[in-house]
């Protein structure tokens, strides 16, 4: 009996210390964020209101995770340091975050999220880094009913599987390179061979398949059309096949491949009029590249150079929200001390975005901030938004356009990033041909 | 790679009290797995909270990935990196018929399961002849191949991979019901795993497998199969990643070849195996809820989160250094009363 009682003690700790461990967190919660779980409760006028995301603080996302948290919380601290969002009916409202570390990684990030509904009390949900990331994350913020902002995940298969809470701020894949292909028809109506080589990941495979499709409606020849692995490094295979007289070559995939492929491109002598590569373009560090940088080609979600403003809003006949573009840099910069990237402004934006539903809405009801973005036509300085309100594809992009830059030499003879397209916005001519 | 079974001696013979059969401690031992497994989901169900049901359902993933690997690397010796490519290859061929077929999840968890059994044994023909480190960096190979092959097969989504229209959780009572639904089958999951991995050690096949582990040669000169009974174990141990694989691929809705491929994974469920004690059934379990809940905990707990990775390898460290024969090794070497009951 005395070693059924030892066994039985053992088994008690262990299952406490479990237990303990599931829910010491949880219990502790409150503690830590006074705000959340009291986000609806009025107090004196003034409510609070929790955003939860994760964020990518290891992990391969780590480095664009890490720039949009960053925008978002510069968001978070504008808007509070502001005294917060004052609603129609005088209630003020104040933003406080919760996050936690999603590794860059699937398996626990449902979990988490579940967390920020549950224990922390997130009012509203921004996506992690990283489309898969986000599909995933879209069925808990589905089941949960809380809005989510998608930002940094730009596939438009999260948005065809029915759900109605899921909104997308990024322009979707689909569209990453359908605008380097309008370019390359205003910049020469003769070319006609578009080689296209691509990562064979999720997101270039997505990328290049719309393309392709795209290219081929206008009239064009795709001579190649090739994947390589994730991680590649020799280029030759593929730039092989690459026929004489191509007149684009398009495609890539992530940073580092994309640069080597652009370099490998050069030392080959491949003399295409025309690159246009995913990613690793509007990367500053791709200057360091030098010749072999000269004239590429890549397609952004957002330059600090594009030129979204309230003219331009004017123009196009929506409003135009939140601060300047050229505010939104030198804050960024003064908080962060470097120029800010597509991904920071994706995540400032993200914000941005749900701060002006709840506005529009009155309200932090998900119905009615629901109902406020499905309407949403706007201009900020990302960029235009509306969202898809159709059954099938709800909640995809259709207002924001990819802006497109290219590796110019300057007059002291260095390489400098300009928006080449759209021709509104851009802040030079392109150079063409290329090579 | 061969592993010695530090603290696993099997009981019956060494300190059974002669008034009471060995296969009594046995029973008591299979009825304290259970019940821990049926502790650790029985707290999500009482508690009916959404957060504690999820990280029940990685933790019991996790314990019963664990206890299926430790079948090949508990009881018959054989350090698998690869075991992962089941949790793949399954998951894929599972969600392959929820996601293009329309099939309902649980034919789905059978197929998946059948289909890692079937690759695992024609791999397990050919690779279960190396031994040593030489098996191990097979099992790695085979892990990168798995995931080109899905990253270039058409009918699996090739890189974009497959997913599930959101409507499909309708069927199961809405997303809400479907997500507890995966966690009861989660449940019974590892329950399965459990009963499974408990009749195999306690079985005339599960000594055979002990035997291959302690000297290959000399179960071969006994007359153990041993090329036939490997493979079996590997067989069955590839069974449940299979399902798991369906199963948390379902849940999540989506799966690409960079999620389902994952070396890392692998290392993990190596290192809860070890952590829990290899070679027990009970050290698995505990060995995953360990690590699981240790670097659950350190991942939201806000004195941590900015730190996780570094005090998790820490803590590792210090087991590894400290309490090298895993949990259960460790407390049946250091209580002699608890040999009998910790199988």
């Amino acid at each position: 009996m005395r070693k059924i009682a030892v066994l039985g003690l053992v088994l008690l700790v262990v299952s406490l210390t479990i237990v303990a461990c599931g829910g010491a967190p949880a219990a502790t919660q409150p503690g830590a964020a006074p705000a959340a779980g009291q986000a609806a409760a009025k107090t004196g006028g003034e409510k609070t209101v929790t955003i939860g995301f994760t964020t990518s603080q290891t992990g391969s996302a780590n480095l664009e995770s890490g720039r949009q948290t960053n925008g978002f919380k510069l968001w978070l601290d504008e808007i509070n340091a502001k005294g917060g969002l004052k609603l129609a009916d005088g209630t003020t409202l104040k933003f406080a975050s919760k996050s936690y570390d999603d590794e860059s990684k699937k398996d626990r990030v449902q979990e988490l999220y579940t967390k920020l509904v549950n224990d922390d009390k997130a009012d509203f949900l921004i996506s992690p880094y990283s489309s898969g990331l986000a599909d995933a994350v879209a069925v808990i913020a589905e089941q949960y009913g809380r809005v989510m902002i998608t930002a940094g995940a730009s596939s438009d298969s999260t948005h065809d599987k029915g759900y109605s809470l899921v909104y997308m701020s990024y322009t979707p894949a689909s569209r990453y390179l359908t605008g380097a292909l309008d370019l390359l028809a205003k910049l020469d109506p003769n070319a006609k061979k578009v080689a296209i080589i691509n990562e064979k990941d999720k997101f270039s495979t997505d990328v290049v398949t719309a393309a392709k499709a795209y290219a081929e409606g206008k009239g064009y020849q795709i001579v190649t059309f090739e994947g390589y692995d994730t991680g590649a490094t020799d280029f030759a295979p593929y730039i092989n096949k690459i026929p004489a007289g191509v007149d684009a070559v398009i495609g890539g995939g992530h940073f580092a491949d994309g640069s080597t492929f652009a370099r490998q491109l050069l030392e080959k002598g491949i003399k295409a009029k025309f690159i246009a590569l995913l990613v690793a373009p509007p990367e500053p560090k791709f200057a360091e590249l030098g010749d072999a940088a000269l004239g590429v080609i890549g397609p952004s979600q957002w330059e600090p150079l594009a030129k979204y403003s309230a003219e331009g809003a004017k123009a196009a006949g929506v409003e135009y929200y939140g601060p300047k573009l050229e505010d939104f840099v030198t804050e960024y910069k003064g908080k962060y001390t470097e120029e800010p990237s597509y991904h920071a402004a994706g995540g400032y934006a993200a914000g941005l975005l749900l701060q002006k539903a709840i506005e529009t809405a009155g309200s932090t009801d998900t119905q009615k901030v629901k109902a406020a973005l499905d309407k949403m036509d706007l201009m900020t300085f990302f960029g235009r938004t509306k969202f898809d309100t159709s059954e099938k594809t709800h909640g995809l992009q259709l207002g924001h356009d990819m802006v497109y830059i290219q590796w110019q030499k300057g007059a002291d003879g260095k390489l400098t990033k300009q928006v080449v397209w759209p021709e509104a916005g851009k802040s030079a001519s392109a150079l063409y041909p290329a090579r | 790679m061969k592993v010695g079974n530090v603290g696993a001696v099997r009981p019956a013979a060494s300190a059974a009290v002669p008034s009471i059969p060995a296969r009594f401690w046995q029973r008591v031992s299979f009825w304290v797995t259970l019940a821990v497994v049926a502790l650790l989901g029985a707290v999500a169900i009482v508690s009916q909270r959404d957060t504690l049901r999820e990280a029940m359902f990685t933790l019991l993933m996790f314990a019963s990935l664990a206890s299926s690997l430790n079948i090949l690397l508990g009881y018959t010796g054989y350090v698998s990196f690869g075991h992962i490519v089941f949790f793949g290859l399954g998951g894929y061929s599972g969600f392959y018929f929820i996601s293009k077929q329309g099939w309902s999840i649980y034919p789905s968890l059978i197929v998946g399961g059948l289909v890692a059994s079937v690759i695992a044994l024609l791999i397990g023909l050919s690779i279960l002849r190396l031994r040593g480190a030489y098996f191990a960096l097979a099992t790695i190979g085979i892990l990168e191949a798995a995931r080109a092959f899905v990253a270039n097969f058409g009918p699996f989504g090739g890189s974009t991979g497959l997913s599930i229209n959101f409507s499909v959780y309708r069927q199961y009572g809405g997303p809400a019901q479907a997500l507890w639904t995966s966690f009861y089958i989660m449940w019974v999951i590892t329950f399965i795993v459990v009963i499974v991995s408990f009749y195999i050690k306690s079985s005339r096949f599960g000594l055979g497998l002990l035997s291959i582990r302690e000297d290959e040669d000399a179960a071969l000169v006994m007359g153990v199969n041993a090329p036939r009974w490997k493979t079996l174990a590997y067989v069955v141990s590839a069974f449940f990643p299979g399902v798991i694989g369906t199963l948390y691929f379902f849940k999540n809705g989506n799966v690409e070849p960079a999620d389902a491929f994952r070396l890392q994974m692998s290392i993990e469920t190596i290192v809860m195996v070890m952590l829990g004690g290899q070679g027990t059934v009970l050290g698995p379990i505990l060995g995953a809820a360990t690590y699981d809940r240790l670097r659950s905990y350190l991942l939201t707990s806000d004195l941590f989160k900015n730190l996780h990775l570094a005090v998790a390898g820490l803590a590792l460290l210090l087991i590894v250094l400290f309490v090298p024969a895993g949990v259960v090794g460790w407390l049946r070497g250091r209580f002699a009363q608890l040999r009998r009951v910790l199988e």
